[in-house]
């Protein structure tokens, strides 16, 4: 069977149809991957929203949809053929041709970034690209024009105010969310996903232990850029009507809920990769050295998406709880806490790993094991690590909430409150108690 | 000068301010349900999921309810109990009862007589508003108010009811599962 034999043995059929072994290894396979991939990622876009309707539902003690197929298993698919019978609405003074791409920009620059994602080892991977993390960063703020152009040519206002919301967020955002993976790339010295991944690997650890700071930020900043609640300004239904695709109908509607719900997956995908240790999980490479490597591969593709699924599950919870902030809050939390944050989690990582190699072989303590990929700690090396990723992380809040401290009384509570009168006579205005 | 006094937090709210108690606790509010959903258990009442699941199961209606109407039928002989008297036309505020009797020569006591009996009931339930004075005014407890609700259909002429569906009721799809 293909799943306990040899790798060689597809290799082997398509060599007997002729092709030439350049046509196979970079042409063939590439496209095999690259269907695989797509089919993976639709499906898993279209059970995120299955998945996202049911735990919505479980939260607030209903059972969701159950008509469709065993507890409503067939429902994506259904609602799929819904919306491509629909019909495709322009409107009448709309940008015609922005409109009808804006779309697909979102569709394509999320599904991009799927291709340099390492599901898993080997074969699971379709480019193993040496500026991985720097595409993803890159393609997946591409995304952000596609939301601008709907909004700007739909012709209406909540369009508009949604693409400005969004384009505001997300420049507030993109930021936070660069700035928080520079402390996981100290540590693993590359920018190759799948190089993040083999570091985690080498070391043994997941770096959520060694950053649970930056892991916390980047969740954080990715829910942002996602559009999600409760940073979901730019579609907020209870003033903006739908946001950005307020006009949108039909195909193209269910295009930009696609994109949206593969632009969560990619960053769960990113944290997996970047602090979850990617396909790692103890005992499952014994497969690999039993012999049985594609089932080896497959497991560790399994282990992946389970990992990302349990940050999509975060991504439920919080939307289900929480409730909206408002604009000004939004703005407060991107740039007085979570930029300054980060930037502090990058000084600090860099002072551990400065006080890990002074620590090396002063008074018998050996801290580093080997220097030949990068840094190979020992366990005491990884306990100072971990202490101080862990106490970075208050001394972070600590610091933070003491410099914000004063800021506050900017805040619109504080104006609101001031505005009130107290112990002033009545008749005069208020104007007079500022004072 | 500050014009309202605004409390100072304490130490301790201060402390879970920072530690984001309150939002730890939402959280396991939320996770709460959806585990109790899940298990079908919950603290508070017994059961996870509150809602009626409508097509599955049936939902048990007020006892004054009104909903489709029926001409009953005398339950021996299967005659319908409608004597074609058209109070309840009559007392109908919206006019949608319309009674069309027809004569029939029967013989009473050896000698022929002419008797009144209902050939075709109109009931337009579109513009019934479930008053129920129809059913107070049969004299005979022939026209009645159901407790069955599902009235719906793909057109309007399919809300007119004619004498057959009020006697046999109108076929809907049951769900069980």
């Amino acid at each position: 069977m293909f799943l306990f034999g040899p790798i060689d043995v597809l290799n082997d059929l398509l060599l007997k149809t002729g092709l030439s072994e350049d046509w196979i290894k970079f042409f063939v396979w590439p496209l095999i991957q690259i269907g695989l991939v797509v089919t993976l990622v639709a499906l898993w876009v279209a059970y995120a929203t299955y998945l996202e309707r049911k735990i919505s539902a479980f939260m607030q003690a209903r059972l969701g949809p159950m008509r469709v197929g065993p507890w409503g298993l067939l429902q994506p698919i259904a609602d799929g053929l819904k919306l491509l019978t629909k019909e495709d609405f322009i409107p009448e003074n709309a940008d015609r041709w922005i409109f009808f791409f804006a779309p697909y920009i979102a569709v394509a620059s999320a599904f991009i970034v799927f291709s340099v994602i390492p599901f898993g080892p080997d074969w699971a991977v379709i480019a193993d690209v040496n500026i991985g993390l720097l595409l993803v960063l890159a393609v997946s703020s591409v995304g952000v024009l596609a939301l601008i152009l709907a909004g700007w040519s739909s012709n209406s206002k909540y369009a508009l105010l949604g693409g400005l919301r969004s384009s505001a967020q997300m420049v507030s955002y993109e930021v936070a969310m660069g700035l928080s993976l520079i402390g996981a790339l100290m540590f693993a010295r590359t920018l190759s996903m799948s190089g993040i991944v083999a570091a985690q690997g080498s070391d043994s650890i997941w770096y959520i232990v060694y950053q649970p700071a930056g892991f916390l930020l980047f969740l954080i900043s990715g829910i942002a850029e996602n559009n999600r609640a409760p940073f979901d300004l730019p579609e907020a239904e209870s003033e903006l009507v739908a946001g950005f695709h307020t006009e949108y109908s039909g195909m193209r509607w269910s295009l930009f809920f696609m994109a949206e719900y593969a632009a969560m997956v990619v960053v769960a995908a990113v944290a997996t990769t970047v602090y979850l240790g990617g396909w790692y999980f103890p005992f499952v490479n014994r497969l690999q050295t039993s012999g049985h490597h594609n089932l080896y591969v497959v497991v560790s593709l399994l282990v992946f998406l389970v990992k990302a699924s349990i940050i999509l599950y975060i991504y439920f919870w919080l939307r289900w709880t929480l409730p909206r902030f408002r604009y000004d809050q939004l703005m407060d939390i991107g740039w007085k806490w979570l930029i300054p944050s980060a930037l502090i989690n990058i000084v600090l990582s860099a002072f551990a790993i400065f006080v890990v190699q002074a620590l090396n072989g002063w008074r018998g303590i050996t801290t580093i094991d080997t220097l030949d990929r990068g840094l190979n700690m020992t366990k005491s090396g990884k306990g100072i690590m971990i202490a101080f990723g862990i106490v970075g992380v208050f001394i972070t809040a600590a610091l933070l909430a003491r410099i914000n401290w004063r800021s506050r009384d900017f805040n619109l509570k504080v104006q609101r409150r001031n505005i009130k009168l107290v112990n002033v006579p009545k008749g005069k205005p208020a104007v007079q108690a500022e004072s | 000068m500050p014009l309202v006094k605004t409390p100072k937090p304490t130490f301790a709210q201060k402390l879970k301010r920072f530690f984001m108690i309150d939002l730890i606790r939402g959280m396991g509010l939320t996770l709460k349900y959806n585990v109790g959903a899940l298990t079908d258990k919950d603290a508070v009442a017994g059961k996870g999921i509150y809602t009626e699941q409508y097509p599955k199961v049936r939902p048990d209606v007020a006892p004054r309810f009104h909903g489709a109407p029926r001409l009953n039928m005398d339950p021996e002989t299967h005659d319908t109990l409608c004597i074609a008297c058209n109070l309840c036309a009559i007392a109908c505020p919206e006019d949608c009862i319309d009674v069309i009797p027809m004569d029939v020569e029967i013989v009473v006591a050896g000698k022929p007589r002419r008797k009144k009996v209902l050939d075709e009931f109109i009931f337009d339930t579109s513009r019934c508003m479930f008053c129920a004075l129809c059913q107070e005014a049969c004299p005979t407890s022939c026209l009645e108010l159901t407790q069955d609700f599902e009235l719906a259909t793909y057109s309007r002429a399919g809300f007119v009811w004619n004498r057959e569906m009020l006697e046999q009721g109108r076929e809907t799809v049951k769900y069980t599962s």
